[in-house]
Formats: C-alpha cells, sequence, structure tokens
C-alpha cells in the first residue's frame, strides 16, 4: 500500500498548474465567475482545449493509438483535480473525454471513431447528455422519448430536461427508446445539435448560466449510423458511463479551495476566534478529505482495471456530505460575503454545491445502490 | 499510489486471523460488559505482533492493519497503543500500553496494573513501568476495562519533546479503533436486518433501514481509508483529519446500530453492546469531536 504520489505524477500535476497559470487570464475568476455552463467559460473552452491537447493534457488517459498519452488513471484524476479546482475552464468538454469519447471508442463503428473522436481529441466540440426527461429522473428506465424506424435511420421524438449546456453544444450523447418497456429497449443515439426539430431552451436556474435546459426533439431524423452500439444495448451503455460520471468531477477540489478562502476572509474580519466556528470548518475540511479518499480508492480500482463496483457509490455519498457541508458552512458563516457576492470563488462554490446530491444520479439513489450492491441488503 | 494491500500485509492479516480466530466470536451467555482474554494478550505479545512497526520492511502502516483486525474483536486487548503509538515514539513496546494524559488520576482504558504507561508531560512524555503500581479498578459500561492510578507520583524516563508525536498517533490509533469497532458494529447490524422479519418481510428490505446503514457504511468506509492515509503519510494534519472524522461518526453508528436491533441490542446476552460501548468511550478519548476538529483548523489554517 502507498500513498504517496510518484514523481511522475507530482511533475505531471506541475505541467498543468503550469499551463493554468499561463493560460488562464488574470481576471479569470471574475470573468469566469467559476461557471462552468456560462457562454464565457463555454468559449473559452473552445481556445483552451485545443492548448491543452498541444500539451498532451487533454487525453493524457486514452490510449496512445487513439492519440492519447496511455497514462494510467490516476493521471485522469489528477487533471480532473486541477481542472475543477478553477472552476473547469475546459467547460462540458470535461465529459468528451471523460466518457463520451471513451463510451465511442468501445462501442462505436469505425466510421463513428473517425467523424467524432478526431474532433473530441482536438478540443473543438462541445458535448451535452441527454438523459433526463420529465417523467425519467432517478427512475432513467422509464424514458419515453422514441427513436422510431425509418428507412436508413431513425425519427427521433421527445422531450429532455435539465440537459446541461444543451444551447452551447454541437452534439448531444442521448437515450431514446427503440423498443421494449424498460431497461431492455434503449439506445444511445449520437446526435449532431444544428438539425432541425430540436430547439433547447435554457431554464434559468441557481447553479449556472446555461447548466440546465429544456430540449424537444420535435421529428428529428438522424442517420442509422447515429446508433451507438447495437439497439437496446443503450442501457448497458449508460451503466458503464454512469459509473465514470459519478466519480469523475473531483468536486471536492474547488468546495477546499472555497472552504480556504472563507477561512482567510473570517480571519482577516476577526471571526475565526470561536470552538463553534473552527469546528464546523475542520468537520467540513475533513469531509472533504474523505471524500477525496474515497475517490481515491476507487481511481486505484480503475488503474488496475477492475470493473467498477459499489466503492463508486460509496465515494459519491462522501463527496455529496462533504459538499454540503461546505455548504452549510458557508451558508452559515459567510453571508455578508455570499450577500454581496464579494468572492466568485465562494459565490461558486456556494452555488455548485447545491447540485452534487442532484447531479449523476440523486444521493438517495447512491444510499440504494451501497445499500444493495456494498451491503447486500434485501430488495424493497 | 497502490492502495491495495501488498502480497506481505495479505499475508501478515493472514497470520493474525489464524491466532485471533478463536476470539472471533462470543462465548455462549457471556454476561458481561466486556470480554478478556489472557491468551488472546499473551498470543499477540509472543507472535510479536505488537511490534510490528519495528520490523525491517514493515512500518506503523502495517501495525495499523493489524489493530483494524484486533480491535474489531469481541474481545478487548490492548493493541492500538503497544502497536502504533509506542513504536513512533521510538520504544520497544512489546507489552500492553497505556496512554494517560494528565491529570495522573485520570479514568483510563486497560489500566489494570501491568504493561507500561506513556504519559503526556508538558511537551515531553513519560514511560512508566505500572508494574506494582496501586490501581482502583472503574466499573462504568463502556466496554473496556477501566481503572485509575492512586496516589502515584509522575516518573519514568523523560522522552524530551515527544508530546507532539505523543499525541498525533494517539488521535491515529484512537480513530483506527473507532474505524474497527464501528465497521463490527455495522456488520453485525446488517446481518442482523437480513434475518430479522417484522411484517412479513426482513426488516433490511425497507429503505428507511437501508439508507441510514448505508450512511454508517459510507462513514466506515471513509474512517478505513483516512486513517491508513494518515499513517502512510504521517501528517499531523492528516491524523486529525481521520480523528474528528471518525470521532464524529461515532454518534450515528451508536445511534443506528443500537435502534435497528431493537431491545435485544441492549442485552448482555446478544453482542452489540461489546461495540456501540466502545465507541461511547472512544468518541470522548482526547477530547470531544469539537475539540478534535478545532485542533484540526489549528494545524491548517492556524
Amino acid at each position: 500500500m502507498d500513498w504517496s504520489w510518484s514523481d511522475e505524477h507530482r511533475a505531471f500535476r506541475r505541467k498543468i498548474r503550469g499551463v493554468l497559470e499561463k493560460h488562464l487570464p488574470a481576471d479569470w475568476e471574475a470573468k469566469s465567475k467559476l461557471d462552468t455552463s456560462s457562454a464565457y467559460v463555454s468559449r473559452f473552452s473552445r481556445e483552451f482545449c485545443p492548448i491543452l491537447a498541444r500539451e498532451g493534457l487533454l487525453i493524457p488517459h486514452w490510449p496512445k493509438e487513439f492519440g492519447g498519452g496511455g497514462l494510467d488513471a490516476f493521471h485522469h484524476w489528477i487533471l480532473g483535480e486541477e481542472m475543477f479546482a478553477v472552476g473547469e475552464p475546459r467547460s462540458y468538454q470535461y465529459m468528451n473525454v471523460n466518457w463520451v469519447g471513451p463510451a465511442i471508442l468501445r462501442y462505436g463503428t469505425e466510421a463513428q471513431k473517425r467523424e467524432h473522436i478526431g474532433r473530441i481529441a482536438a478540443g473543438t466540440h462541445i458535448w451535452c447528455q441527454g438523459f433526463s426527461e420529465p417523467s425519467a429522473g432517478s427512475d432513467l428506465a422509464s424514458l419515453t422519448t422514441r427513436a422510431e424506424r425509418m428507412i436508413g435511420g431513425y425519427v427521433i421524438d421527445g422531450m429532455k430536461i435539465w440537459t446541461s449546456g444543451a444551447s452551447l453544444a454541437d452534439y448531444c450523447f442521448m437515450l431514446a427508446r427503440t423498443g421494449g418497456t424498460r431497461h431492455e429497449g434503449i439506445s444511445v443515439f449520437l446526435v449532431p445539435m444544428e438539425p432541425s426539430g430540436i430547439a433547447a431552451r435554457p431554464i434559468p436556474n441557481l447553479m449556472g448560466e446555461f447548466s440546465l435546459h429544456e430540449t424537444v426533439f420535435d421529428r428529428v431524423e438522424v442517420p442509422e449510423g447515429a446508433r451507438l452500439g447495437e439497439e437496446g444495448q443503450g442501457w448497458s451503455i449508460v451503466r458503464q458511463v454512469m459509473h465514470n460520471e459519478r466519480i469523475g468531477q473531483p468536486r471536492y477540489t474547488l468546495s477546499m479551495r472555497a472552504l480556504d478562502r472563507a477561512v482567510a476572509r473570517l480571519k482577516d474580519t476577526g471571526k475565526f476566534g470561536g470552538q463553534s466556528v473552527r469546528a464546523d470548518a475542520g468537520r467540513a475540511h475533513a469531509a472533504l478529505v474523505a471524500a477525496q479518499s474515497l475517490a481515491l480508492k476507487v481511481i486505484d480500482g480503475r488503474a488496475k482495471g477492475h470493473p467498477a463496483d459499489a466503492m463508486t457509490s460509496v465515494a459519491r455519498y462522501a463527496l455529496v456530505v462533504a459538499d454540503r457541508q461546505v455548504a452549510d458552512f458557508l451558508g452559515a458563516y459567510l453571508t455578508d460575503d455570499l450577500m454581496s457576492a464579494a468572492d466568485p470563488l465562494i459565490s461558486a462554490a456556494y452555488r455548485r454545491t447545491g447540485s452534487t446530491g442532484i447531479a449523476a444520479g440523486a444521493a438517495e439513489i447512491q444510499l440504494n445502490l451501497v445499500a444493495r450492491d456494498h451491503l447486500h441488503l434485501p430488495k424493497n | 499510489m497502490d492502495l491495495d494491500l501488498t502480497p506481505d500485509q495479505a499475508g501478515l492479516l493472514d497470520a493474525l486471523g489464524k491466532l485471533s480466530a478463536p476470539f472471533a466470536t462470543q462465548p455462549a451467555g457471556a454476561a458481561q460488559d466486556f470480554l478478556v482474554s489472557t491468551e488472546l494478550d499473551d498470543r499477540l505479545t509472543v507472535s510479536g505482533f505488537r511490534d510490528v512497526a519495528n520490523v525491517d520492511g514493515m512500518g506503523v502502516l502495517d501495525a495499523v492493519l493489524l489493530t483494524e483486525v484486533v480491535a474489531a474483536l469481541p474481545y478487548v486487548t490492548e493493541f492500538a497503543a503497544s502497536a502504533i503509538v509506542a513504536p513512533k515514539l521510538g520504544i520497544q513496546a512489546g507489552r500492553p500500553t497505556v496512554l494517560i494524559r494528565q491529570p495522573l488520576d485520570a479514568p483510563v482504558r486497560f489500566l489494570t496494573g501491568a504493561g507500561t504507561a506513556l504519559i503526556e508531560d508538558g511537551n515531553d512524555v513519560r514511560i512508566m513501568d505500572l508494574t506494582g503500581q496501586e490501581v482502583e479498578a472503574l466499573s462504568a459500561p463502556f466496554g473496556y476495562p477501566l481503572g485509575r492510578l492512586r496516589s502515584a507520583a509522575l516518573g519514568g524516563d523523560r522522552i524530551a519533546g515527544a508530546a507532539p508525536a505523543l499525541r498525533q498517533w494517539w488521535h491515529i490509533a484512537l480513530a483506527v479503533e473507532i474505524g474497527a469497532v464501528a465497521r463490527a458494529a455495522v456488520e453485525l447490524t446488517v446481518q442482523y436486518v437480513k434475518d430479522r422479519r417484522q411484517f412479513g418481510r426482513t426488516i433490511g428490505s425497507y429503505q428507511a433501514v437501508q439508507h441510514r446503514l448505508s450512511e454508517c457504511s459510507v462513514a466506515v468506509e471513509a474512517i478505513r481509508q483516512l486513517t491508513r492515509r494518515a499513517a502512510a503519510t504521517e501528517d499531523l494534519e492528516d491524523a486529525l483529519i481521520a480523528a474528528s472524522y471518525a470521532k464524529e461518526a461515532c454518534a450515528r453508528i451508536i445511534y443506528d446500530t443500537q435502534q435497528f436491533h431493537g431491545a435485544i441490542g441492549v442485552t448482555y446476552e446478544y453482542p452489540l453492546h461489546l461495540w456501540t460501548y466502545r465507541l461511547r468511550l472512544l468518541q470522548g478519548e482526547l477530547g470531544s469531536f469539537a475539540d478534535t476538529a478545532s485542533a484540526l483548523a489549528e494545524v491548517r489554517w492556524g
């Protein structure tokens, strides 16, 4: 057992920090508001991700044959830690490299790889994820968006909701029903966001500028080649994807920076002397490090090629608890700063930690999975 | 970074598993606050497990792994202090070790008039031989043998400047013990709710039960990673993180494991109390959760 980073891992982290230092504008926090979903960060990502690509930092964890660096899962995680710590300047392109690209590499045809992989690896295109629907949130398998067979392809009809970045995206990795009633009839489609019939309406919200949309697919025609994998294979593809997404963003790094800054502000104003504020800060910090340590355990399994297990849900729930404790701390002790929006990092962390228990599967769903797969408790 | 056991560590745990197997179950009808076994104590000493941190090629992380097993047994035996704390102060323990903060006559675990006491004395640590010391045995439902020194004068060899190391490794040892005891309590409860049927179904099939036990399990898994990390990095902040996280988790785990057992959980005939009443003591050792979390804040932010 070894808890230390290798020289190679440390050098990799230094390199990322160097690139961030050089390429993020000096007023990055004020401009970006550390909002992954903003138009500004989205535009920025289209310039920044090609820089990462040139530096070998966009897909370092992908196999070399597909343009990656062939580096281990810890390199991938370190990259995520450093990016999320500054508010994710890759915008939603983080999804491309975390799971969209890998899913296409694993399940895609040669033509699909030719069409998409080069663009993802160049850092020029943005993807969104079309999973949730008005009546299919936590119960994703009840989705009703249909993909009807027609000559040479499909016609997609239905509505997606809570789609992050839909109005900024070039493509949607979406689920639609090609038959059946539950899991067995679901297929994945890779749909360009341009064709007529797609309307992505931003839903004003408390999390981020374009973080939520209602996305309507009104008789959208796609060719057969837009389907990823076989008809009905969607659920098994998405299960694989969700494991990568649940422990995909090291959210604790932004929260940790925000907590450090919050304490610095409290100290500046002489408000960090009492035991309750100090204990609450310590509690939140311990929860963040707990979330990080469990995430590293998950990544350790990935690095060794083990199949994903219930530890993913354990780690995700720990992350939800930690982010909630940070939000509670900021809400309780940084009220003035939050009201005056005095610090973009503190405001962003307060806003973003609010969605940790909802995104990538509700916290209660994670607890169901822990009960079923980790504790092996009987079905309810 | 490699968070799996090495083959050596797996072998070590296998050997400990064999040694401790006879003590892994509660004897029938044991009606007492705690179970002790001099045979288990002797076996751990003779086998050299207490000294694993001093063995070439091994270290304190290995002692932590062993403590995870020993502290979870239904029998209580002093192990964490002798295997984790004493070696980090440069002491060849090899025998039960008691950790004492002043005042000297404070109630402590495992104080029975044998072994060695490591006593915090300002910035120093005193090593006191307990042989022949007059000890008052205390009786309280805390799952450990308890005692206090009577009319002892502070003495013994002085290790100058060792108190910070004592506190750091004591916090780690304490967190490892909490993690081990909490894991045993949660595992027993998970088994119980799988077996116990009410309203025609196992109570473990109710979501209200599942979610709370899952939250307990997340805490138990987190404590394991945090304590191993703290032992590996030897960093004071990591030690206080592990201890404050573990202490905070105690209240939830004590309550939920007890609650899901119903009345059987507070009987002597059923073993749950062997772990829950240890947790009740451990959550307050070295101060409250708030004390530990504040100490963490001091180290991280000043």
